[in-house]
């Protein structure tokens, strides 16, 4: 256990590392000079030189690395170039909150309702439920966030025209307010996982009722609803644990479109709104975070997979 | 025995529908006394599977179609109509003929928010420019990505992963190192870090060497290889994990004791076994990479205004959904269309070819 625990680290701090230095040599790498933009139009050269010293950018870009992940560490990410010296954290920390937020949502939601659903299909399996269940379910998963936001903006403009309504009966866009301007944010950020759970769950479930041990514990004359959920169910979690990290990547790169389009101020809606601001270091910070997230919770579902399932440390 | 007996004829009943109905045809092929069974190749057998497939042949002839509108239609539709006569300032006439009006970046100020018309197949947008002409480029501009997205990704993906998988050593660990961080890394993350980042000056260079008219799709190079490059580390691994297991066959093993060289093995006996599976993943990906392109459009880091893509219409359209909620539509419709017609092809694929994977 503990060869495979070190394994595994070993190779988490190679992928952190990768991970780093790729995003810091996009910026290293990415075209105009900082500086000049800082200082304006007016400067002179040993100004110039002076505020490059002062930010480091006139050190040899191994020296620019190691501070980056130095700094990095510590939570700083540098000065941001647009808003004028302002720290890049401080621009990010409150959107941080929001995209978290909406993020442990949007992971509750697909579970909360992915697996009841692949469950009940397994069980009804080839009966309308089943079919309907699944077909909508594949349709959330194979429709891009980008065309269910305009659908569904569609949707409630329709009601409003059709029933004469004042506004629409949920927010179409914006965060900050009641809790109604949560709900569809929320669940069209969910819908890509959800579909996703809820095919899942129907193939391992039905996969796992075929079992074996499934028949001799309905023979032996357990109720269904033990041999389904104490017997089956517990089994078949088995394999979604390892699909929870892909799907925190769903959410992560589900959420640039989302806050996008629905104009929730998180992390991807700063950071689309940094590019075309050309504020790199900005960029440079939410991606790293956002990845730094990935990559965390990819280990952690990989060491949790290891230990409910010893055989996966021997192969 | 009797037991045994029910108790198989239980699990055939359990098994479903399909098996019955192969039970009631054979009769009919068994009425051909003396003729010997035809034998059928693994692959033709695959083929007959992917085409009783229902959804995937539905799915299959939607996309001949797509291509059909994308690649060969848009000539046609701009020799189709009448010549325009725009009166631009009083006795100043502008003859407009379709070949103009009917090309994807041609705005007219005059005719904005148009109904579907004889004039214009499917109305036109907010700068006047034709909706059917834009639908179409967007396909073209989609179909084109995917494309050089594949090539990538199979060259790429196949190469490293046939060497990676048969020579191992030193090479191996360099490939599943560098996967392991591909994957760790969010693909959509990367190239969105790398347009938003190298964006401008890649249109910048495609512009001044291809010319003004290059400019709205100069990113989409970039969009191109980027994607790409998220996508062939994937195949390389299926590669890689076909070719270990084809390395320890015997008949791999019987060439190479008669002398047959690695190159002649790789390209005689392991590149023919892994050609469906480099087909199903190819296919698979593709409904992934027209939703990231459409995704980067959307969010400003492909293609620019004039131009036209399914993500950067979507994009446009959104401000006028209230008062023009069907100009949406149409790149939605094409949209969607295309995506589940590549998963669902895909999905065909992978059932047919490998029928371990449908439970």
């Amino acid at each position: 256990m503990l060869q495979f625990f070190i394994k595994r680290i070993i190779g988490l701090i190679f992928v952190l590392l990768g991970v780093t230095f790729i995003t810091f040599i996009m910026g290293y790498f990415a075209p105009g000079d900082p500086i000049t933009t800082l200082l304006g139009l007016h400067n002179t050269p040993e100004q110039h030189a002076k505020l490059a010293h002062t930010f480091g950018l006139d050190l040899p870009w191994y020296q620019q690395y190691w501070n980056f992940i130095t700094h990095a560490l510590r939570g700083d990410f540098g000065l941001s170039y647009e808003s004028l010296g302002r720290r890049v954290t401080d621009v990010i920390a409150p959107s941080l909150l929001v995209s978290v937020q909406l993020g442990l949502m949007a992971f509750a939601l697909q579970l909360l309702v992915g697996i009841p659903v692949g469950i009940i299909a397994a069980l009804r399996r080839n009966t309308w439920i089943d079919t309907t269940s699944m077909g909508t379910m594949l349709f959330m998963f194979a429709l891009p966030t980008f065309v269910l936001i305009p659908l569904y903006q569609l949707l409630m403009i329709f009601f409003v025209q059709r029933f004469n309504l004042d506004g629409p009966p949920l927010p179409t866009s914006g965060w900050e307010g009641g809790p109604e301007y949560k709900i569809m944010p929320v669940v069209i950020l969910a819908a890509a996982g959800m579909g996703y759970f809820a095919r899942l769950t129907r193939t391992v479930m039905l996969e796992v009722l075929s079992q074996d041990y499934v028949r001799t514990a309905r023979s032996k004359g357990l109720q269904e609803r033990v041999v389904v959920y104490i017997h089956a169910l517990r089994n078949a979690m088995l394999p979604l644990l390892t699909v929870i990290g892909p799907s925190l990547a769903f959410i992560v790169t589900g959420a640039f479109v989302v806050e996008t389009v629905m104009a929730v101020p998180g992390i991807g809606f700063i950071s689309v709104n940094s590019i075309s601001t050309r504020d790199w270091p900005i960029v440079q910070a939410t991606v790293l975070l956002l990845a730094l997230a990935v990559v965390v919770m990819n280990f952690v579902t990989d060491i949790l997979y290891s230990v409910v399932d010893p055989r996966i440390r021997i192969s | 025995m009797d037991i045994q007996k029910s108790s198989e004829q239980e699990i055939k009943t359990s098994i479903g529908a399909s098996l019955f109905e192969l039970e009631l045809e054979a009769p009919a092929e068994l009425e051909q006394v003396g003729t010997a069974p035809p034998t059928v190749s693994p692959f033709r057998e695959s083929l007959q599977r992917f085409r009783r497939d229902k959804r995937a042949m539905i799915s299959l002839i939607t996309l001949i179609v797509v291509f059909f509108l994308a690649l060969v239609f848009p000539p046609l539709y701009q020799h189709l109509g009448v010549t325009l006569d725009n009166e631009v300032a009083p006795g100043f006439v502008l003859h407009v003929p379709s070949t103009q009006y009917h090309s994807p970046d041609y705005q007219d100020a005059a005719r904005l928010h148009q109904y579907p018309s004889s004039l214009h197949w499917l109305g036109t947008d907010d700068s006047g420019q034709d909706l059917l002409a834009r639908l179409l480029k967007g396909w073209q501009i989609s179909l084109l990505v995917v494309l050089a997205v594949e090539i990538q990704d199979v060259v790429l993906g196949v190469v490293f992963g046939i060497l990676a998988g048969y020579f191992g050593g030193f090479l191996d660990m360099i490939l599943s190192r560098f996967t392991d961080l591909m994957f760790a890394f969010p693909g959509l993350l990367f190239a969105i870090l790398v347009t938003a980042i190298f964006g401008e000056p890649m249109q910048e260079f495609v512009t001044k060497v291809f010319g003004n008219s290059f400019a709205p799709y100069g990113r989409l190079v970039l969009v191109a290889l980027v994607l790409g490059f998220t996508v062939w580390p994937q195949m390389a691994r299926f590669v890689r994990a076909q070719t270990l297991q084809l390395k320890e066959q015997q008949y791999i093993e019987a060439a190479r004791t008669t002398g047959t060289g690695s190159m002649k093995i790789i390209l005689r006996h392991i590149l023919p076994n892994v050609t469906s599976l480099i087909i199903i993943a190819a296919t698979l990906d593709m409904a992934g990479t027209v939703v990231n392109e459409g995704v980067l459009s959307l969010l400003g880091l492909g293609t620019q205004p004039p131009g036209s893509s399914l993500g950067l219409m979507i994009a446009q359209y959104s401000v006028y959904l209230q008062a023009f909620p069907y100009e949406i539509l149409w790149p939605i419709v094409g949209l969607v269309l295309l995506v589940l017609a590549f998963s669902f092809v895909g999905d065909g694929l992978r059932d047919a070819f490998d029928p371990r994977t449908k439970n």
